[in-house]
């Protein structure tokens, strides 16, 4: 075979997923240099829809730039926006009065000098939004770092982390920081967590079960009730990561655990800034004694500085809007929202098991993803794709996210460039 | 043995019927079998792949070979991309067969750490299964589980097969172009049992855990280029 041949069988950026590149054997840096390869190609072809800048606020239309240079006004489906409180007028305002007041950092850890009052004000604003006695909150910088954080902290040598197995990189990363012993169950799947713990019950260790409220993959809500029946009856301790359902789900806002009613039966409940509240940070939630634990040792909380002031800032005003009408409403909306644009893509695309605001749309071949992301946005859309490994082998998706903040009409234009583009490579059913 | 179809540095060998299944399995398991140089690929923390392949190779297809079945056993390892970028390298870890002229072939060409008792596989096209055994017993059952096959024609996949003899480690490129289906729904795949085959390696599960399977479109004729291997 000539070396053009070859070539033929290497080359074609579409036959690529970035799994592939992340790591070589031997000591030249082989795997950066194919990875600068592959994106050069992509750019080379006009199809580099990655890594835009955008130039505003995450509304649901929004001003994008390509690497490239290329400008485009896209309709907004990629943000975890979901009530649209990045940009609302208290919020900015709130948040701007913290920056006059503290500055623009904490400079330091929040378990040294990094701590300000308004980020005990926040702890207690969370708090309070929950409802319940005895509890406590521990602010993180981010929701990344309050996962690796809370898992590394409660989970040790010889102890057992049982992960949902599309649970979330952070959760994953602290199991392996934690250093114990990793087991997984099948995704959303009660009996075989079941399965999975009495395999280590006669040991007795200690034994953490870590799950989702809503997943970003299938934007499908966790059967959370019979996880933590089963999670109890083993005597072990559960985490609900609610990043993509808090101040969304349950009659409150909160979470997929009112939802379910276990909100007094989950050990800890992890929550996220960066998507409802529209911010930047994460949260625990849990016994204050526990908290009070995890706040000397959870080393992504004291190696990093605090929330940034302004941020908490807002957040405050944030929760304040949630536990309102404002809030209500919003989560009302965004199920309405989220209903007529399944209703609009139901029966034509895949979307899979969604019940949420997380609404796939299955393409199913990942050598589909370069073209079809380049496609999309040249049509109007920014929304984000998914490709294996972090979804199985041709269940390649689309995942638009819904947000309370879009019009009908937007949903309608969506849904037409979504079914466009579903004729156009194949995947129209 | 002659090989027809010998050039400078390949090996064609054309197959009529391939299935491929990945399996998961704790990489505290799998590491020790593998040189210090090589690395388990993780699909999660703590979990590796190790692959299981059948192939059917028609009478005449390598040579003046007959018809004959070959089972492949490998870790999944972190590949060399300096080589170009592989949809994955594997460390094979057995390999055995029908025939032993294949056998021998396999031994001294490309370095491969044979099984040496002769395998019978029984290969059933129409209901993509195989199963492999020998005179000490069963080695596995492996069957499709998606509910739906749909092949796609002419594809091509680049591959890398490490080796290693005598302490000294060697890589080969691999491709194949052939009518090709790959899927990773959750299923019943068929059974590995405990057997010499697999290194000691001992499977706890009656019911191993799949990762992924590939299928070569059983009658459709595929082509497997088998470079010679390279010192690593």
């Amino acid at each position: 075979m000539d070396s053009k041949s070859r070539e033929e069988f290497k080359t074609n950026y579409t036959e690529y997923t970035l799994d592939m590149f992340s790591k070589s054997t031997g000591k030249d840096e082989a795997e950066i240099v194919q990875f600068n390869k592959w994106r050069r190609n992509v750019i080379n072809a006009h199809k580099y829809s990655f890594e835009v800048l955008h130039l505003e606020a995450q509304k649901p239309s929004v001003s994008i730039r390509r690497v490239t240079g290329e400008k485009y006004k896209l309709l907004n489906f990629a943000s975890y926006n979901y009530l649209g409180y990045s940009y609302h007028p208290d919020v900015i305002a709130a948040a701007k009065q913290a920056l006059d007041i503290y500055g623009l950092g904490a400079t330091g850890s929040p378990i040294l000098n990094g701590t300000f009052d308004l980020h005990t004000k926040l702890e207690h604003a969370i708090i309070d939004f929950f409802g319940q006695d005895g509890y406590g909150a521990s602010i993180f910088s981010s929701g990344y770092g309050t996962n690796l954080g809370v898992v590394s902290s409660y989970i040790h040598k010889g102890d057992y982390i049982v992960l949902d197995r599309s649970a979330h990189a952070s959760l994953m990363d602290g199991a392996i920081l934690s250093q114990g012993n990793i087991l997984f169950f099948r995704h959303n799947d009660p009996e075989h967590l079941d399965h999975v713990l009495k395999r280590i019950k006669d040991e007795k260790p200690r034994i953490l079960v870590c799950t989702e409220g809503v997943y970003s993959a299938d934007g499908d809500y966790s059967k959370l009730k019979a996880i933590t029946e089963v999670t109890k009856k083993h005597d072990a301790k559960i985490l609900v990561d609610e990043a993509h359902s808090f101040l969304l789900a349950g009659a409150h806002g909160r979470g997929v655990a009112e939802d379910e009613g276990v909100l007094s039966d989950v050990d800890m409940i992890v929550l996220t800034f960066s998507k409802s509240f529209g911010g930047v940070g994460g949260c625990l939630y849990a016994k204050q004694e526990l908290v009070n634990y995890v706040n000397y040792y959870a080393r992504s909380r004291i190696f990093s500085c605090a929330l940034d002031p302004a941020v908490a800032g807002g957040l405050i005003k944030v929760l304040e809007l949630a536990s309102s009408s404002d809030g209500y409403e919003k989560r009302k909306r965004i199920i309405q929202n989220a209903n007529y644009l399944r209703s609009k893509l139901q029966g034509n695309v895949n979307i899979g098991t969604s019940t949420s605001w997380v609404i796939p749309v299955i393409y199913g071949d990942e050598r589909l993803t370069v073209p079809l992301s380049d496609y999309l946005q040249k049509h109007g859309l920014d929304i984000s794709l998914m490709t294996f490994p972090a979804v199985p082998k041709n269940r390649s998706r689309i995942r638009a996210f819904v947000t309370s903040e879009h019009k009908q009409e937007q949903l309608d234009q969506a849904a037409d460039i979504l079914l466009l583009a579903a004729k156009e490579f194949g995947f129209h059913l | 043995m002659s090989l027809q179809n010998k050039t400078d540095d390949f090996l064609v060998w054309q197959f009529d019927f391939a299935l491929t299944t990945f399996f998961e399995i704790e990489t505290h398991l799998i590491q020790p079998l593998l040189p210090p140089q090589l690395h388990p690929i993780e699909a999660v923390a703590g979990v590796s792949l190790i692959n299981l392949t059948a192939f059917n190779f028609p009478a005449g297809a390598l040579g003046s070979l007959p018809e004959f079945q070959e089972l492949i056993f490998s870790a999944i390892v972190t590949p060399d991309l300096s080589r170009g970028v592989p949809k994955f390298a594997m460390y094979v870890l057995s390999i055995g067969s029908s025939c032993q002229e294949h056998l021998d072939h396999s031994f001294d060409y490309y370095k491969l750490p044979v099984y040496e008792r002769l395998l019978h596989g029984i290969i059933r096209k129409d209901k993509l299964a195989v199963e492999y055994g020998d005179s000490l017993g069963k080695i596995l059952t492996m069957h499709n589980c998606a509910n739906q096959v749909i092949y796609k024609k002419d594809e091509k996949r680049y591959f890398q097969a490490f080796t290693s003899k005598n302490n000294q480690i060697y890589i080969a490129d691999v491709y194949i172009q052939a009518s090709l289906y790959e899927h990773q729904e959750i299923g019943n795949v068929g059974m590995l049992y405990n057997h010499p085959f697999f290194k000691n390696l001992g499977f706890d599960e009656a019911d191993p855990v799949s990762y992924l399977q590939m299928i070569g479109e059983p009658g459709a004729i595929g082509q497997q280029l088998y470079y010679r291997p390279e010192i690593f």
